[in-house]
């Protein structure tokens, strides 16, 4: 594998990944860059390509062409060194729900190298974090569904990572529970400092926390940037005609241009200020299944 | 040093912990009934290879009692692996796959040893007087620890509980019947005796009862029981690899 021509303040490289199942392409060629402490959203429908993308960058599985590299140092030749920096939740809640918080904590404690002194007291820290100190010793079979994900980027937390994957981190969760967990996401991208790269099939997640999007549609990246920008890119502004058998979408970019093209229609239309999702659709031509 | 094997240890016996009570008592049932049944009723006053059943018994019981703890966390492992993906943690942090494979296995001879001591109270319950041979301890260890690399490759290499269901009853079960645990293999008919000489419980049966009642230990069949222990270590290895492909 040849070394990275990056500097190595670049915190993570991932140059042409291909992954191929088979015969199957996942991936087609995926390449970004990471810079410390961006928080990078890789949005596309299911199927896309998110999840193999984050398990190849977490080395649960292997790349079949391409390179990866954190600071400039080749994952495959040296995944340990890796594997400190980055930090992992995935998309199941993968705690032993047997165990109690502290336990399923201790475990990753000891997984990571970090010295018994100072366990208990980063766990304390990071129970406190997540706002469950008083869960410490239950077992976390009785927690709900948004303590699990709280517990679980805490837990990818402990060894201070300097990149943290989250895969679609709040899936099946209820309105009011995904908001919080948003500002306890952005909580870990403002306090810490931690960059984040998180995958997600929901729009609004994407354009509420990241300030750069990938878009991933069949295993390539379809466009990239910070989300205000991609609306500019297709205009700011649609117009919806309502035609007998579909919805038509016209974009412009200021809302008088697109009032000026309304009065020229019958139908009855609507003018809005275009979303992520306009783009998405403009790009695929593929609506995202929520 | 060595968090790898740490980890993974402190986690199966934290885990264990939650239900060992549970645990050990199912596993203590089914060795009570043998030796009920076998031992005791059916076995009055037979004698086997010029031992009492109940003396040649116990030695079985030990091994297949502590294979089906040891190679038991196969299931433990199917379900930390596809229902709660706890495995992936162990995949993501920055240890080796043999450690992995060494604190798991770890585990499951804890288990095999576990079910050992319950079968030596039964032995004592039941007055069976057994002549302790050194070796004994060198070849249960060696055995809880190749069926634990055989339950890690299997678990490993299985893509759901039906399959891992299977391997149970195609293969496991009948090593456990055939390979000398009730009745000596000499018995069994000519080709019945290739496919259990092709079987390391065989060959950790003999040993062991050998260490257990005074017999002859045969220096090759320990050869084939280390041997067998390298091939499985090194298969759980390889399989532990794979699941990353």
């Amino acid at each position: 594998m040849k070394n990275s021509t990056v500097e190595d303040k670049t915190a993570l490289n991932v140059e042409g990944l291909v992954k191929k199942y088979g015969k199957e392409k996942a991936l087609k060629g995926v390449s970004f860059k990471i810079e410390g402490g961006d928080f990078l959203g890789l949005l596309g429908p299911n199927g896309a390509g998110k999840t193999t993308t984050i398990k190849i960058l977490t080395g649960l599985t292997k790349l079949t062409e391409g390179g990866v590299y954190y600071y400039g140092r080749d994952f495959s030749s040296h995944p340990g060194e890796a594997k400190r920096v980055i930090g992992m939740v995935p998309q199941q809640s993968n705690l032993d729900r047997d165990l109690t918080a502290f336990q399923n904590l201790y475990l990753h404690t000891i997984l990571h190298g970090i010295p018994k002194p100072l366990r208990k007291e980063k766990i304390d820290e990071a129970l406190e974090f997540a706002g469950l100190r008083e869960y410490r010793d239950r077992q976390v079979k009785t927690f709900s569904g948004g303590m699990r994900r709280r517990l679980v980027i805490v837990r990818a937390l402990l060894h201070e990572p300097r990149i943290l994957f989250l895969d679609e981190p709040t899936v099946g969760l209820d309105p009011q529970i995904r908001r919080t967990l948003w500002e306890f996401i952005l909580k870990v991208n403002q306090v810490k400092g931690t960059a984040i790269l998180l995958t997600t099939h929901y729009i609004e997640e994407a354009e509420k926390l990241c300030g750069r999007v990938l878009i991933i549609n069949r295993g390539r990246i379809i466009a990239e940037g910070p989300p205000d920008d991609l609306k500019k890119d297709i205009g700011g502004y649609v117009l919806e005609i309502f035609l007998e058998d579909r919805i038509e979408e016209e974009f412009f970019s200021s809302r008088e241009d697109a009032l000026e093209r309304l009065k020229e229609y019958d139908h009855s239309c609507k003018v809005r200020e275009v979303t992520l999702e306009d783009v998405f659709l403009k790009l695929t031509g593929r609506r995202i299944n929520v | 040093m060595f968090n790898g094997f740490k980890g993974v240890l402190y986690r199966e016996l934290s885990v264990f912990r939650t239900r060992a009570k549970k645990q050990i008592l199912a596993s203590s049932l089914s060795p009570l009934l043998y030796l009920i049944a076998f031992g005791w009723s059916f076995g009055k006053g037979v004698s086997v290879d010029g031992l009492p059943y109940i003396t040649f018994l116990i030695p079985g019981l030990i091994t297949m009692s502590s294979l089906n703890q040891s190679y038991g966390i196969a299931q433990e492992l199917n379900i930390t692996r596809f229902y709660f993906h706890v495995f992936d943690e162990f995949l993501i942090a920055p240890i080796s796959h043999t450690e992995i494979v060494l604190g798991e296995a770890a585990y499951g001879m804890f288990k095999g040893l576990l079910s050992t001591i319950l079968i030596f109270v039964y032995a004592l319950l039941f007055g069976v007087k057994l002549i302790f041979n050194p070796i004994f301890f060198l070849a249960i260890l060696l055995h809880t620890f190749l069926f634990a690399a055989l339950g890690i490759t299997i678990a490993m290499i299985v893509r759901d509980h039906g399959t891992q269901a299977m391997v149970n009853t195609f293969v496991i079960t009948p090593m456990i019947f055939l390979s000398g645990t009730f009745f000596p293999v000499d018995k069994l008919p000519y080709i019945f005796k290739v496919l259990v000489y092709a079987l390391p419980l065989t060959y950790s049966t003999k040993v062991i009862r050998a260490s257990l009642t005074g017999g002859e230990i045969n220096p090759v069949f320990v050869s084939l029981i280390v041997m067998f222990a390298a091939l499985f270590f090194y298969t759980a290895l390889w399989a532990v690899r794979r699941v990353e492909a």
